[in-house]
Protein backbone atom coordinates (compact mmCIF):
# COMPACT_ATOMS: atom_id res chain seq x y z
CA UNK A 1 0.00 0.00 0.00
CA UNK A 2 1.31 3.60 -1.06
CA UNK A 3 -0.24 5.82 1.91
CA UNK A 4 0.75 9.62 0.89
CA UNK A 5 2.41 10.95 3.67
CA UNK A 6 1.20 13.81 5.59
CA UNK A 7 2.64 17.55 4.25
CA UNK A 8 3.94 18.09 8.04
CA UNK A 9 6.42 14.56 7.84
CA UNK A 10 7.59 15.77 4.42
CA UNK A 11 8.55 19.16 5.46
CA UNK A 12 10.32 17.50 8.62
CA UNK A 13 12.45 15.59 6.67
CA UNK A 14 13.03 18.83 4.30
CA UNK A 15 14.66 20.32 7.28
CA UNK A 16 17.04 17.75 7.72
CA UNK A 17 17.87 18.41 3.95
CA UNK A 18 16.34 15.47 2.38
CA UNK A 19 16.22 16.04 -1.44
CA UNK A 20 13.43 13.57 -2.15
CA UNK A 21 10.79 14.99 0.55
CA UNK A 22 11.47 18.06 -1.27
CA UNK A 23 10.50 16.89 -4.23
CA UNK A 24 7.68 15.02 -3.24
CA UNK A 25 5.94 17.93 -1.83
CA UNK A 26 6.95 19.93 -4.75
CA UNK A 27 4.63 17.97 -7.11
CA UNK A 28 1.59 17.85 -4.41
CA UNK A 29 1.58 21.52 -4.83
CA UNK A 30 3.52 23.21 -7.16
CA UNK A 31 0.64 23.15 -9.85
CA UNK A 32 -1.66 25.26 -6.75
CA UNK A 33 1.00 27.71 -6.05
CA UNK A 34 1.59 27.34 -9.55
CA UNK A 35 -2.20 28.29 -10.71
CA UNK A 36 -2.23 31.30 -8.51
CA UNK A 37 1.71 32.87 -9.57
CA UNK A 38 0.60 32.45 -13.04
CA UNK A 39 -3.19 33.95 -12.22
CA UNK A 40 -1.45 36.64 -10.68
CA UNK A 41 1.99 37.81 -13.09
CA UNK A 42 1.48 38.87 -17.21
CA UNK A 43 3.92 36.28 -18.11
CA UNK A 44 4.62 32.70 -17.65
CA UNK A 45 8.62 33.51 -17.19
CA UNK A 46 7.74 35.53 -14.11
CA UNK A 47 5.25 32.94 -12.59
CA UNK A 48 7.31 30.19 -12.51
CA UNK A 49 10.47 32.42 -11.11
CA UNK A 50 8.55 33.06 -8.37
CA UNK A 51 7.24 29.40 -8.22
CA UNK A 52 11.08 28.60 -8.20
CA UNK A 53 11.58 31.19 -5.24
CA UNK A 54 8.88 30.26 -3.04
CA UNK A 55 9.83 26.41 -2.79
CA UNK A 56 13.68 27.61 -2.15
CA UNK A 57 12.52 29.98 0.28
CA UNK A 58 10.72 26.81 1.74
CA UNK A 59 13.83 24.84 1.97
CA UNK A 60 15.72 27.40 3.44
CA UNK A 61 12.82 28.08 6.25
CA UNK A 62 12.23 24.38 6.81
CA UNK A 63 13.80 24.33 9.91
CA UNK A 64 12.06 26.70 11.96
CA UNK A 65 8.83 26.06 10.05
CA UNK A 66 8.60 22.41 11.06
CA UNK A 67 9.53 23.07 14.63
CA UNK A 68 5.64 25.91 14.56
CA UNK A 69 3.39 22.67 13.22
CA UNK A 70 1.63 24.91 11.18
CA UNK A 71 -0.07 24.30 7.48
CA UNK A 72 2.96 23.77 4.82
CA UNK A 73 0.82 24.20 2.28
CA UNK A 74 -1.24 26.94 3.60
CA UNK A 75 2.41 28.88 3.81
CA UNK A 76 3.46 27.84 0.22
CA UNK A 77 0.08 29.64 -0.75
CA UNK A 78 0.01 32.66 1.58
CA UNK A 79 3.98 33.17 0.85
CA UNK A 80 3.67 32.74 -3.06
CA UNK A 81 0.64 35.12 -3.62
CA UNK A 82 2.54 37.82 -1.06
CA UNK A 83 6.06 37.33 -3.30
CA UNK A 84 3.55 37.30 -7.00
CA UNK A 85 1.57 40.71 -6.12
CA UNK A 86 5.05 41.88 -5.02
CA UNK A 87 6.43 41.50 -8.25
CA UNK A 88 3.07 42.77 -10.02
CA UNK A 89 3.56 45.88 -8.29
CA UNK A 90 7.35 46.44 -8.62
CA UNK A 91 6.23 46.14 -12.41
CA UNK A 92 3.43 48.56 -12.07
CA UNK A 93 6.25 50.67 -10.67
CA UNK A 94 9.03 49.85 -13.19
CA UNK A 95 6.19 50.65 -15.95
CA UNK A 96 4.98 53.80 -15.22
CA UNK A 97 3.99 54.71 -18.22
CA UNK A 98 4.10 51.08 -20.50
CA UNK A 99 1.97 50.83 -23.31
CA UNK A 100 0.52 47.82 -24.89
CA UNK A 101 4.13 46.66 -24.73
CA UNK A 102 5.29 47.46 -21.18
CA UNK A 103 4.81 45.10 -18.49
CA UNK A 104 2.54 44.55 -15.72
CA UNK A 105 -1.49 43.96 -16.33
CA UNK A 106 -1.49 46.82 -17.78
CA UNK A 107 -0.40 45.28 -21.11
CA UNK A 108 -3.84 43.49 -21.09
CA UNK A 109 -5.40 46.89 -21.95
CA UNK A 110 -7.01 48.17 -25.11
CA UNK A 111 -6.53 46.47 -28.75
CA UNK A 112 -2.45 46.48 -29.03
CA UNK A 113 -2.66 43.84 -26.20
CA UNK A 114 -0.87 41.23 -28.67
CA UNK A 115 0.77 38.43 -27.10
CA UNK A 116 -0.15 38.69 -23.41
CA UNK A 117 -3.46 36.89 -22.79
CA UNK A 118 -6.03 38.41 -21.26
CA UNK A 119 -6.82 37.45 -17.91
CA UNK A 120 -10.26 37.86 -16.03
CA UNK A 121 -9.65 38.07 -12.34
CA UNK A 122 -11.11 35.27 -11.49
CA UNK A 123 -12.28 33.67 -8.29
CA UNK A 124 -14.57 30.59 -9.57
CA UNK A 125 -11.96 27.68 -9.41
CA UNK A 126 -14.13 25.29 -12.24
CA UNK A 127 -15.42 27.53 -14.37
CA UNK A 128 -13.56 31.16 -14.89
CA UNK A 129 -15.72 33.82 -16.82
CA UNK A 130 -15.20 37.52 -17.15
CA UNK A 131 -16.71 39.79 -14.56
CA UNK A 132 -19.84 40.58 -16.58
CA UNK A 133 -18.12 40.05 -19.41
CA UNK A 134 -15.51 42.08 -18.85
CA UNK A 135 -12.05 42.03 -17.80
CA UNK A 136 -10.45 43.65 -15.32
CA UNK A 137 -8.12 45.87 -15.94
CA UNK A 138 -5.59 47.74 -13.79
CA UNK A 139 -3.73 50.83 -14.55
CA UNK A 140 -0.17 50.98 -13.29
CA UNK A 141 0.17 53.24 -10.39
CA UNK A 142 2.44 53.52 -7.64
CA UNK A 143 1.41 51.42 -4.72
CA UNK A 144 1.10 52.27 -1.53
CA UNK A 145 4.50 51.72 0.83
CA UNK A 146 5.18 48.35 3.68
CA UNK A 147 1.65 47.21 3.41
CA UNK A 148 2.14 43.23 2.85
CA UNK A 149 2.55 41.37 5.60
CA UNK A 150 5.63 39.79 3.56
CA UNK A 151 8.08 42.86 3.73
CA UNK A 152 7.26 42.33 7.80
CA UNK A 153 8.12 38.68 7.53
CA UNK A 154 5.24 37.45 8.88
CA UNK A 155 5.85 34.60 11.71
CA UNK A 156 5.18 31.07 11.10
CA UNK A 157 3.24 30.84 13.98
CA UNK A 158 0.38 33.25 12.76
CA UNK A 159 -0.49 30.67 9.83
CA UNK A 160 -3.18 28.05 10.93
CA UNK A 161 -2.88 24.68 11.58
CA UNK A 162 -2.79 21.74 9.69
CA UNK A 163 -6.31 20.37 10.06
CA UNK A 164 -8.05 23.40 9.72
CA UNK A 165 -6.48 23.61 5.97
CA UNK A 166 -7.97 19.98 5.70
CA UNK A 167 -11.12 21.14 6.57
CA UNK A 168 -11.01 24.19 3.94
CA UNK A 169 -9.53 21.87 1.24
CA UNK A 170 -12.04 19.18 1.77
CA UNK A 171 -14.78 21.98 1.20
CA UNK A 172 -13.02 24.05 -1.48
CA UNK A 173 -15.37 23.88 -4.05
CA UNK A 174 -18.81 24.59 -2.07
CA UNK A 175 -16.46 27.42 -0.60
CA UNK A 176 -15.88 29.13 -3.99
CA UNK A 177 -19.53 28.79 -5.60
CA UNK A 178 -20.01 30.31 -1.92
CA UNK A 179 -17.94 33.13 -3.02
CA UNK A 180 -19.75 33.17 -6.69
CA UNK A 181 -22.61 34.58 -4.55
CA UNK A 182 -21.27 37.98 -3.97
CA UNK A 183 -22.79 40.99 -5.69
CA UNK A 184 -20.63 42.23 -8.35
CA UNK A 185 -18.80 44.72 -7.03
CA UNK A 186 -17.73 42.99 -3.75
CA UNK A 187 -16.24 40.73 -6.01
CA UNK A 188 -14.42 43.07 -8.35
CA UNK A 189 -13.29 44.58 -5.35
CA UNK A 190 -12.40 41.40 -3.41
CA UNK A 191 -10.66 39.92 -6.57
CA UNK A 192 -8.66 43.29 -6.84
CA UNK A 193 -7.42 42.61 -3.71
CA UNK A 194 -6.41 39.29 -3.57
CA UNK A 195 -4.92 39.07 -7.30
CA UNK A 196 -4.11 42.50 -8.28
CA UNK A 197 -2.67 43.31 -5.08
CA UNK A 198 -4.28 46.76 -4.81
CA UNK A 199 -4.67 48.96 -1.35
CA UNK A 200 -8.16 49.82 -0.67
CA UNK A 201 -7.66 53.57 -2.22
CA UNK A 202 -5.98 51.49 -5.77
CA UNK A 203 -9.01 49.52 -5.87
CA UNK A 204 -11.08 52.99 -5.50
CA UNK A 205 -8.99 54.71 -8.58
CA UNK A 206 -9.26 51.56 -10.53
CA UNK A 207 -13.04 50.68 -10.49
CA UNK A 208 -13.91 54.81 -10.71
CA UNK A 209 -16.02 54.89 -7.21
CA UNK A 210 -15.63 56.41 -4.20
CA UNK A 211 -13.27 54.77 -1.60
CA UNK A 212 -15.80 55.15 1.55
CA UNK A 213 -18.58 52.71 -1.11
CA UNK A 214 -15.23 50.73 -1.99
CA UNK A 215 -14.07 50.54 1.51
CA UNK A 216 -17.52 49.14 2.81
CA UNK A 217 -17.78 47.28 -0.52
CA UNK A 218 -14.54 45.04 0.23
CA UNK A 219 -15.05 44.86 4.13
CA UNK A 220 -18.54 43.38 3.31
CA UNK A 221 -17.01 40.53 0.80
CA UNK A 222 -14.71 39.51 3.32
CA UNK A 223 -17.05 39.38 5.87
CA UNK A 224 -19.43 37.36 3.54
CA UNK A 225 -16.64 35.30 2.89
CA UNK A 226 -15.02 34.28 6.35
CA UNK A 227 -18.89 33.61 7.75
CA UNK A 228 -19.43 31.39 5.18
CA UNK A 229 -16.42 29.17 5.46
CA UNK A 230 -17.16 29.13 9.13
CA UNK A 231 -20.53 27.81 8.31
CA UNK A 232 -19.49 25.60 5.71
CA UNK A 233 -16.53 24.48 7.42
CA UNK A 234 -18.24 24.27 10.60
CA UNK A 235 -15.49 26.53 12.75
CA UNK A 236 -18.41 28.85 13.74
CA UNK A 237 -18.30 28.34 17.30
CA UNK A 238 -14.26 28.22 17.60
CA UNK A 239 -14.36 31.48 15.98
CA UNK A 240 -16.83 33.75 18.13
CA UNK B 1 -6.65 50.64 19.41
CA UNK B 2 -8.79 47.66 20.73
CA UNK B 3 -9.75 44.39 19.42
CA UNK B 4 -13.49 45.52 18.40
CA UNK B 5 -11.73 48.10 15.65
CA UNK B 6 -9.63 45.29 14.20
CA UNK B 7 -12.35 42.62 13.60
CA UNK B 8 -12.82 43.84 9.90
CA UNK B 9 -8.99 44.08 9.04
CA UNK B 10 -6.97 41.03 9.30
CA UNK B 11 -8.23 39.70 6.30
CA UNK B 12 -7.03 43.17 4.69
CA UNK B 13 -4.02 43.14 6.20
CA UNK B 14 -3.31 39.82 5.07
CA UNK B 15 -3.79 40.77 1.47
CA UNK B 16 -2.02 44.15 1.89
CA UNK B 17 -5.10 45.85 1.06
CA UNK B 18 -5.04 48.34 4.44
CA UNK B 19 -2.90 51.47 4.60
CA UNK B 20 0.26 51.90 5.79
CA UNK B 21 -1.55 53.22 9.42
CA UNK B 22 -3.67 50.37 9.61
CA UNK B 23 -1.09 47.84 9.11
CA UNK B 24 1.20 49.90 11.70
CA UNK B 25 -2.09 49.72 13.99
CA UNK B 26 -2.60 45.94 13.73
CA UNK B 27 1.38 45.39 14.09
CA UNK B 28 1.62 47.51 17.01
CA UNK B 29 -1.58 45.59 18.36
CA UNK B 30 -0.06 42.53 17.87
CA UNK B 31 3.00 42.47 18.95
CA UNK B 32 1.82 43.94 22.84
CA UNK B 33 0.92 39.45 22.23
CA UNK B 34 -3.08 39.90 22.21
CA UNK B 35 -4.06 36.20 22.26
CA UNK B 36 -8.01 37.24 20.43
CA UNK B 37 -6.16 38.80 17.63
CA UNK B 38 -3.51 36.21 16.97
CA UNK B 39 -5.95 33.65 16.50
CA UNK B 40 -7.97 35.88 13.73
CA UNK B 41 -5.18 36.30 12.30
CA UNK B 42 -4.52 32.61 12.34
CA UNK B 43 -8.42 32.09 11.16
CA UNK B 44 -7.59 35.33 8.57
CA UNK B 45 -4.74 33.18 7.16
CA UNK B 46 -6.79 30.34 6.21
CA UNK B 47 -9.23 32.56 4.32
CA UNK B 48 -6.93 34.11 2.38
CA UNK B 49 -5.76 30.81 1.65
CA UNK B 50 -8.90 29.92 0.81
CA UNK B 51 -9.10 32.41 -1.80
CA UNK B 52 -5.54 32.10 -3.22
CA UNK B 53 -6.70 28.52 -4.44
CA UNK B 54 -9.74 29.59 -6.48
CA UNK B 55 -7.63 29.69 -9.97
CA UNK B 56 -7.26 26.39 -11.25
CA UNK B 57 -3.94 24.45 -10.70
CA UNK B 58 -1.88 24.85 -13.07
CA UNK B 59 1.27 21.95 -14.21
CA UNK B 60 4.11 24.06 -14.44
CA UNK B 61 7.19 23.36 -17.18
CA UNK B 62 9.28 20.63 -15.87
CA UNK B 63 12.37 22.42 -15.71
CA UNK B 64 11.11 24.28 -13.11
CA UNK B 65 11.60 21.57 -10.83
CA UNK B 66 14.98 20.45 -12.32
CA UNK B 67 16.15 23.75 -11.66
CA UNK B 68 14.82 23.85 -8.14
CA UNK B 69 16.44 20.28 -7.34
CA UNK B 70 19.38 21.26 -8.50
CA UNK B 71 19.88 24.39 -6.46
CA UNK B 72 18.49 22.65 -3.46
CA UNK B 73 20.85 19.85 -3.34
CA UNK B 74 24.09 22.34 -4.24
CA UNK B 75 22.61 23.53 -0.84
CA UNK B 76 22.29 20.31 0.78
CA UNK B 77 25.76 19.14 -0.41
CA UNK B 78 28.36 18.90 2.58
CA UNK B 79 30.86 21.67 2.66
CA UNK B 80 34.19 20.61 1.66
Amino acid sequence: MNEEQPAENLLARVARHDVAAMSELYDRYAPRVYGLTAHILPSRDAAEEILQEVFERLWSESPSLSQEGRSVVAWLVVTAREAAVDRLRALRQDAPTAGPQGPGVNAEKGPGAGTRKSKALVIAPTAPKSLDGKTAVMRPRPADAARTPATDSVPSAWLPPPKEITLIDDRLVLLHKAIDQLPTLQRQALELAVFGGLSESEIAAEMGEPLGKVRTSLRAAVTFVKHRRRAVCGTWAANI
Amino acid sequence: MGCQHLEEVYELWWLGALSEQGCLDLREHLARGCQHCLARVRDAAGTVYMLGLAPKPVRPRPRVKAELLRQISRKAAPNR
